[in-house]
């Protein structure tokens, strides 16, 4: 479960989070909505630790010891793919597990899985320049979910992508989520998505919750 | 290695200067431990010989008193006498190349004399004090002044040598350092990547340290080659000049210790290097 309560984030004179409170129940997926500004970045990064609140308090279940292995529990896929260029898809999608030390034959066997997942089987050698931008985004979620994490956080992984792309990475991450039951953040301002998602949306507005909706209630107004 | 084929100058160049260091420090090592050697040579060469007139012979009894009196100040190393006969086996052998000289000299031409190796070559002096007045003695000779001066050079060789391979150490960790950091600020995406996916820093930092690390072992191996080669190559020269001090050619297993001291002492230098350079990156 993720807890938020009364989360406060401030970048000097720019408030980008306030007051910020609500949870999330394990097995969840969520959109993280709102405009450009609006905090959702903000909110993924305190989850993944990479900022601190100034005040308020930020509660998951992951329990580790230190930073590296509490973001080993977490899957996450960036708007801009951010693969390592210089590696081809195999290696890229490996690297959590690489990280972790996993052994060669659970390493062959777990990447094998994820690229299958994403449908990217015959593409296992070529490098991210030899690749469409739809295909480099399955290519960062089989990187997310290659560990099993609990949770995923997808920061607008469809905002560099056309809508038909955009559909089909979103269907992507449903799928993952139906078949693994991981905890998925996704922070989007598609509103096509949203409004077919069917999901729960949590919407941010200048840093502060504007709509909570549960899920299969949200209609975009 | 890919990384390391990827910017070819920068590698040469942290190649280059860790060859230098290694090169200057293997070589002063070797210099120091020659220098060294030579030192102990002549200590360990009779340094005060004491010669009777070539017309006399010294009793037995006159031959005991003396080294009694010799050992007898506790300055004494070793003590030998040398007869006449002895003395014209160490002529014969000292020339023997030399068929003319050989025949122009007899035994009875030759003085006996005693040798003496002093503990401590600051008390020759003293020691000639003690037999000077002795019958029969013609001329003391010793080598405080040669042993002396040696000790002073071996001491500055070891001065200079250690400041100079200091500075140059200091040079290529600075150069190392500087250009493993710019291949860290090229891939500074790459670790804001892995950092975020939970890698830990000894994960990050490894491949930059082993890059440091393969710079100083390949500049160490390239400069004891170097070094090997020079002695290999003047050693006509060096044996000429060192005349019968027998410290060339090197012994292998010497020279293999170097190589082995030298990839240590290079392989930490450059691995340090690489480990400050992502170090001072992953901290900011």
């Amino acid at each position: 479960m993720i807890s938020a309560q009364k989360i406060n984030k401030r970048f000097g004179e720019v408030i980008a989070l306030e007051d910020v409170s609500f949870e999330i129940e394990n097995g969840e997926f969520v959109f993280l909505t709102g405009k450009s500004g609006s905090g959702k970045t903000t909110f993924l990064r305190l989850l993944l630790r990479e900022l601190k609140p100034d005040s308020g308090e930020l509660k998951t279940d992951i329990e580790t010891k230190t930073l590296p292995e509490y973001r080993q529990q977490i899957g996450i896929v960036f708007q801009d793919f951010k693969l390592l260029t210089d590696r081809n898809v195999w290696e890229n999608v490996a690297l959590p597990l690489l990280i972790k030390g996993v052994k060669n034959e659970e390493l062959h066997a777990a990447v094998h899985a994820a690229v299958e997942t994403v449908d990217l089987t015959e593409k296992m050698e070529l490098f991210p320049a030899q690749l469409s931008g739809g295909e480099l985004q399955r290519v960062a979620i089989a990187r997310a979910i290659i560990a099993r994490p609990k949770l995923i956080l997808a920061d607008e992984p469809t905002g560099n992508l056309d809508p038909v792309t955009s559909k089909s990475i979103f269907k992507l991450l449903k799928q993952i989520h139906d078949e693994l039951k991981t905890t998925i953040i996704m922070a989007t301002h598609n509103a096509d998505l949203v409004n077919h998602g069917a999901l729960r949306v949590i919407n941010l507005e200048k840093g502060k919750v504007t709509k909570d909706v549960a899920k299969g209630k949200y209609e975009e107004n | 290695m890919k990384r390391i084929r990827r910017s070819p100058y920068q590698t040469m160049a942290a190649i280059l200067v860790m060859t230098v260091t290694m090169f200057l420090a293997c070589a002063f090592f070797v210099v120091a431990v020659g220098s060294q050697a030579v030192l102990k040579y002549f200590e360990s060469r009779p340094q005060l010989n004491i010669f009777f007139k070539s017309d006399y012979v010294p009793t037995q009894s006159q031959i005991d008193l003396m080294q009694a009196k010799l050992v007898g100040t506790g300055l004494v190393e070793t003590v030998k006498f040398v007869s006449k006969e002895e003395a014209l086996n160490i002529y014969k052998e000292l020339n023997k190349r030399d068929p003319l000289l050989l025949e122009a000299v007899t035994s009875g031409m030759l003085p006996a004399s005693i040798e003496v190796s002093a503990k401590n070559p600051n008390d020759l002096k003293l020691l000639s004090e003690v037999v000077k007045d002795e019958t029969g003695i013609d001329e003391i000779r010793y080598e405080e002044d040669v042993v002396a001066e040696l000790t002073r050079w071996t001491n500055s060789v070891r001065i200079i040598g250690g400041v100079f391979v200091g500075i140059q150490v200091l040079i290529a960790f600075v150069v190392i350092f500087i250009i493993i950091g710019i291949r860290v600020a090229g891939r500074k995406d790459e670790i804001n990547v892995m950092q975020l996916i939970g890698a830990k820093s000894s994960y990050i930092a490894s491949p930059f340290i082993w890059e440091g690390f393969w710079y100083g072992v390949t500049g160490a191996v390239l400069a004891w080659g170097i070094v090997y080669l020079v002695i290999l190559y003047s050693m006509g020269f060096l044996i000429s000049f060192l005349g019968n001090i027998p410290i060339l050619p090197p012994p292998v297993l010497f020279m293999f210790e170097v190589l082995g001291g030298s990839v240590l002492i290079g392989g930490f230098i450059g691995g340090l290097s690489g480990l400050m350079a992502v170090g001072r990156f992953l901290k900011s």
